[in-house]
């Protein structure tokens, strides 16, 4: 198994009058290559198991292990190497920074690694052109469109060339053709070998055949039945 | 990583720290305009400091090596002329030049002028300032003055030669103007009428054996002090200041007046410090969510860090450079027009001087560590909080 969550518990604000109880004894694992749909209405707790998939922040208790290897208790230090070298992020508002152009944008997870601007340009020039925002790329990120920058967003996940894509809420703010390409260009990386577990609530995508399987989250759980099996 | 990758990598954290720079140019360029404005009144006064004190050890260069007056109930009197004699056997002195020096005020404008009179011999000139035309006076009742172009402004002479001062008994005395100093000794010369021994007796009244101090020079340097020493214990009652004293004296009143200035100014580099601290730690929402999404994209804290680490050290750099760059240009360029009253003094005929410091990287050391370094410190603590935001901030 490549992502493996065993009793995993999150407590938000542990102790203070404000405590959440986001997760209760998430047990989940996904295998390699495979594409899986976390589904549940908002405050569920999707996008807080996608964080700790994607080590954003440990759990309160439990374990978290990707590709063989426990992350639950990582240093911050390690955490943030992990995060560079396995995880891509797409998130459901882009999170991409408006005064940033494109390029700068999706060469951003290589900053840090010490590879020279112009390496990071000729890193960036094939995603570009697959996502046909080549011509975009000098513009600052404030200035193109929703679907363009979701693409952004796409090529930022995939510079790092990482195993495993998480999405948050993908094709929440797009209409129904982005959110069809967006799902066909999750199919072309699921072919490439990219683990890819998203969250959603939105119907048009569950339909989708290349999802493996459709895990139902709720008041911070897992259902029964569904953590496990795959859909087809 | 090896070390050509570290430093890629600090060159792209810097490429980064540069770009978001100039995206919060506004800001920054009201921290820094702040900040060299700062550094530029800390300089010019070290600087001016500096080239004061040098221009007055070089003009006190040719100034007698000891200088004698008499002293009675504390203040100074007038020195007869017999104790010249007892002098003279000293070893080591090798002449004694008698001198009459006296302040005359001018009411018309104010002005209190230094008036200087000489027995004048040809080889004594050395020890005078240089003048930039005509002649020193000649011995006896001449009427031959040297002054200063500020005196002669002062005097409205025009294109006059000539002019009257009155005698204590309200009788004119006439002069001639017989040379100019030159303008490079103003610090000394701004005020100053060098006349001869004779005319200066006449113009104050004093009786003929009496002067107000004598000019000692010496043989060995080295022995200064010692005949100073000698000196003092053969006149009793006698106050014997030697060329050093005078230098040091020179010294002490313009780090005083540049210390007095440098504290005063120390307050507004305290003032600026808490505005930077507090700038730095005002971070706005778009300045948390960069440093989630930077983090959670893969930036260690101590990435987003150095990132704030280059921001300040480009601003305290270039603040530092252009602040003691305008200094610089302040105090030889336009002379140091700000700080001139200050440093020099409010009087009517203050000198006006051309000053030209030379670089003292000690100068620069002081000023990088009272400016830079505190400006650096306080934007480490809030630049560690804004580096210690979470990742799940943008989740």
């Amino acid at each position: 198994m490549l992502i493996e969550l065993t009793a995993v518990d999150k407590i938000y604000n542990q102790g203070e009058p404000n405590e959440v109880h986001a997760l209760r004894d998430i047990n989940l694992t996904i295998s390699k290559g495979s594409m899986v749909c976390l589904r549940g209405p908002s405050g569920s707790g999707k996008t807080t198991i996608l964080s700790i998939i994607g080590c954003v922040f440990p759990p309160t208790s439990g374990r978290t292990a990707i590709d063989g290897r426990k992350i639950s208790r990582l240093p911050d230090h390690f955490l943030c190497l992990y995060r560079r070298q396995m995880i891509g992020f797409i998130f459901q508002n882009f999170n991409v920074l408006p005064e940033l152009t494109v390029l700068e944008n999706i060469t951003l997870p290589l900053y840090p690694t010490g590879i020279s601007p112009r390496e990071r340009k000729r890193m960036a020039e094939p995603f570009l052109k697959k996502l046909g925002i080549a011509h975009r790329s000098q513009f600052p990120a404030g200035k193109i469109s929703g679907g363009e920058l979701q693409r952004v967003a796409i090529c930022r996940a995939l510079i790092q060339n990482p195993p495993i894509i998480l999405a948050d809420e993908p094709t929440a703010h797009l209409d129904s053709v982005l959110a069809s390409q967006f799902m066909e260009t999750m199919t072309d990386l699921k072919e490439q070998g990219k683990t890819i577990v998203f969250t959603s609530h939105d119907p048009r995508v569950y339909s989708h055949p290349a999802i493996d399987r459709i895990v139902d989250v709720a008041d911070g759980k897992i259902l029964t039945g569904t953590a496990g099996y795959a859909l087809t | 990583m090896n070390v050509i990758t570290s430093f890629q990598r600090q060159l792209n954290v810097l490429d980064y720290a540069l770009a978001s720079l100039y995206r919060r140019r506004m800001k920054n360029l009201g921290i820094f305009t702040v900040f060299s404005t700062v550094i530029f009144l800390f300089s010019s006064f070290q600087l001016m400091t500096r080239g004061l004190t040098e221009t007055a050890a070089e003009i006190l260069q040719d100034a007698p090596d000891i200088t004698v007056q008499q002293m009675s109930a504390g203040r100074q009197t007038s020195l007869d002329l017999s104790v010249i004699s007892g002098l003279q056997d000293l070893f080591g002195v090798t002449s004694i030049m008698p001198r009459i020096w006296g302040y005359y005020f001018d009411e018309s404008n104010g002005a209190n002028y230094t008036v200087i009179g000489l027995n004048l011999q040809e080889p004594q000139h050395d020890l005078l300032p240089p003048l930039a035309s005509g002649r020193f006076p000649t011995g006896g009742n001449t009427g031959d003055v040297v002054l200063s172009e500020s005196v002669r402004t002062s005097l409205n002479l025009g294109g006059r030669q000539s002019f009257s001062l009155f005698r204590p008994d309200l009788t004119l005395m006439s002069f001639v103007t017989s040379g100019i100093f030159d303008s490079a000794t103003a610090l000394v010369t701004a005020d100053m009428m060098l006349i001869s021994l004779a005319d200066a007796r006449s113009l104050f009244a004093l009786a003929e054996s009496q002067v107000t101090d004598l000019m000692v020079s010496v043989a060995n340097p080295r022995e200064i002090d010692t005949i100073a020493a000698k000196i003092s214990e053969q006149i009793p009652g006698s106050r014997v200041i030697t060329r050093n004293q005078i230098m040091k004296t020179y010294s002490v009143v313009f780090s005083w007046r540049s210390g007095f200035g440098g504290i005063c100014l120390l307050s507004s580099l305290v003032a600026f410090v808490i505005l930077a601290y507090d700038k730095a730690s005002g971070l706005s929402k778009e300045d948390l969510k960069e440093v989630g999404i930077l983090k959670i994209l893969g930036w260690q804290t101590s990435d987003v860090m150095a990132i704030r680490f280059w921001e300040s050290g480009v601003v305290s750099i270039f603040a530092l450079i252009f602040g003691y760059s305008l200094a610089w240009l302040h105090i030889v360029w336009w002379h140091g027009v700000l700080f001139q009253p200050l440093l020099l003094g409010w009087s009517v005929l203050r000198p006006q001087i051309d000053v030209v410091p030379s670089f003292a990287v000690q100068d620069l050391l002081l000023i990088f560590s009272v400016s830079v370094l505190p400006y650096l410190c306080a934007t480490v603590v809030p630049a560690w909080h804004s580096a210690m935001v979470r990742p799940d901030t943008v989740v």
